[in-house]
């Protein structure tokens, strides 16, 4: 990103959040009580001070990690395996096609009935939320493959295996990273969802909760100020590992103009 | 969980280990034999919400009174009373908190649950029907009509604001009730989305001074004077199992809500480790009692109001729901 473009990106959050405080210290009905950005900012930087915050964000992050890493373990493997093989795609489609548009949110409930585990059902709900994406951006990596480039190699002789892992493999891969990346995101929503809904010995969402009871929306703001940072976080990190590894398809799909 | 806790937790787990390592006679050496109160069960985990009704499970974790037993309890964070009948039935939480309107309700759909301990009893003003600072509602009649936030519907709340009715000679069908979160309330009233809240603590505090709400009704007063509220539960499955770690959290509990009982002062300086209220708040919010025995005629009280206003459709007789500590000495 240049310098320009991040300049032009400071400016515009700057800008919103003083639109944000002009309007909640002076539109906003008096009978309305929100804390303003000043009063959020303030105690999201007082907040690593407070052990209870400090512990339920590793516990929330450790979950979101574990979660997406299964998801990946699951998913990458099963998108490879129905993208090779065509009439398993087709007999398995339907049923992706079901539960993937299932909102994952709604799930907790039956997580929590159906798993003893306080933090194996949290993590469950993350990787059912991260599996879709990884399964279906994998599925379509595999299925964009340039027919020429495998019809080649099987003219000079080479197996389906070596045409998978010369050819498929590495045009699914970029498709793969961009499947992680999406997931991550929804892994995030779904770590504190669970907690908001389940409740747990700690987290993030279990901060939010217990600060819901004392009437701190300001902590609660606070925290989910740190939720977002978390996420852009990991965007950023998966993002430059992909800028990284995959440089070439960045290259070849024109998409290095970012 | 506080750290100081958590660390006491990884403490005695470690001792415990050690001495089981200690006793090397594999099999014949169960977790029972490593305490000497002989409990089948030595770290339970117990589900609360973090207000101030579960105080003494905190009194009594800081003063011992757990140890004393040779049990170690870990609090967990629950959201709702009724939310955490999956987590009691799968084992995820030995004991939870519970309010009894929930509890009686699900026993009456099936739900094979005891009530183990008693937690909290309302006393004056902790909840009550508050308007907006230039209300024209002056009196509980004028509520027809109007709508009123609770924050579950069909439990409590709805109960208690329905015993009011019944003394302005209204009942439910002369209002609307409508559920919202109690952080959210005193905006969604000031913001017309209804004419007024069923709030308790810390919230009535919160919004008399952010927003000059008054009370119009105590809804603790005539049918629900001292109505029990919260108590904690168990599977029957559980009780049945663990008799004697039951009775030890029995007894710390017990000891626990009478120093509660006895000094506000320890109510006030344990409300802030585990909430998000601050000493200041924890000094000036009006409390409930916190009963140190589960007495069948005062939660019988509740079960009849419940039949009473329809929210059960058969009596239930409380003493077959509840599990009263052994009497000791």
């Amino acid at each position: 990103m240049n310098r320009a473009r991040l300049t032009r990106g400071v400016i515009g959050a700057a800008g919103f959040l003083v639109a944000g405080e002009v309007f909640i210290r002076f539109v906003m009905s008096e009978d309305l009580l929100f804390p303003a950005p000043s009063a959020v900012f303030l105690e999201a930087v007082r907040l690593p001070a407070d052990p209870d915050f400090v512990a339920g964000s590793l516990t929330t992050i450790a979950n979101w990690g574990l979660g997406l890493l299964i998801a990946v373990a699951v998913a990458v493997p099963l998108g490879v395996l129905l993208g090779a093989v065509p009439p398993m795609e087709r007999a398995v489609r339907p049923l992706v096609e079901f539960l993937r548009p299932i909102p994952s949110v709604a799930i907790i409930p039956l997580a929590i009935l159906l798993i003893p585990s306080d933090q194996w059902m949290k993590v469950s709900v993350i990787v059912f939320a991260s599996l879709w994406p990884i399964l279906i951006n994998t599925l379509y990596g595999m299925h964009d493959v340039d027919p020429l480039a495998k019809d080649s190699l099987r003219t000079f002789g080479f197996g389906e295996l070596a045409v998978l892992r010369r050819v498929s493999l590495p045009n699914a891969a970029p498709f793969v990273a961009t499947g992680v990346r999406i997931a991550a995101g929804i892994a995030l929503v779904l770590a504190v969802s669970a907690e908001l809904v389940a409740g747990g010995a700690d987290g993030l969402g279990v901060y939010v909760v217990v600060a819901g009871s004392a009437n701190r929306m300001d902590l609660i703001m606070a925290a989910t100020v740190w939720a977002g940072v978390f996420g852009v976080l990991a965007n950023i990190a998966l993002l430059a590992g992909e800028r990284r590894l995959f440089r070439w398809h960045a290259l070849r799909t024109g998409a290095a103009r970012s | 969980m506080t750290p100081t806790l958590r660390g006491r937790a990884v403490v005695v787990g470690a001792a415990l280990a050690l001495t089981l390592a200690g006793c090397g006679g594999g099999e014949e050496a169960p977790a029972t034999s490593a305490n000497s109160s002989g409990l089948e069960k030595t770290t339970i985990k117990v589900g609360v919400l973090p207000i101030p009704d579960p105080v003494s499970v905190y009194i009594a974790n800081a003063k011992g009174f757990f140890k004393e037993e040779g049990l170690t309890v870990e609090p967990e964070i629950i959201t709702g009373g009724a939310a955490a009948i999956p987590k009691i039935k799968n084992r995820e939480l030995d004991i939870s908190q519970t309010n009894y309107v929930s509890t009686f309700a699900a026993v009456a759909q099936g739900e094979k649950i005891k009530l183990v301990a008693d937690m909290y009893q309302a006393g004056p003003n902790t909840f009550n029907i508050m308007v907006p600072k230039d209300s024209p509602i002056k009196t509980v009649a004028q509520l027809k009509g109007k709508t009123i936030l609770v924050n579950n519907l069909n439990n409590v709340a709805q109960l208690a604001v329905e015993t009011q009715l019944k003394v302005a000679g209204l009942t439910k069908d002369d209002v609307k009730f409508a559920e919202k979160p109690f952080p959210e309330m005193g905006n969604a009233i000031n913001s017309g989305q209804a004419e007024a809240g069923w709030i308790t603590e810390p919230f009535i505090t919160a919004n008399q001074s952010a927003f000059g709400f008054t009370k119009l009704a105590d809804t603790m007063t005539g049918q629900t004077e001292n109505l029990p509220i919260a108590g904690w539960m168990a599977t029957d499955e559980w009780v049945q199992k663990y008799p004697k770690t039951l009775a030890a959290f029995q007894r710390a509990i017990s000891k626990a809500q009478e120093l509660a009982s006895s000094d506000r002062k320890e109510i006030e300086k344990m409300i802030p480790t585990y909430t998000k209220i601050d000493a200041k708040t924890a000094s000036v919010i009006t409390l409930g009692t916190f009963p140190s025995e589960l007495n069948v005629d005062r939660l019988q009280k509740v079960a009849d109001l419940m039949a009473e206003y329809k929210y059960l459709s058969n009596p239930i007789d409380v003493s077959s729901v509840i599990v009263p500590a052994p009497t000791s000495g």
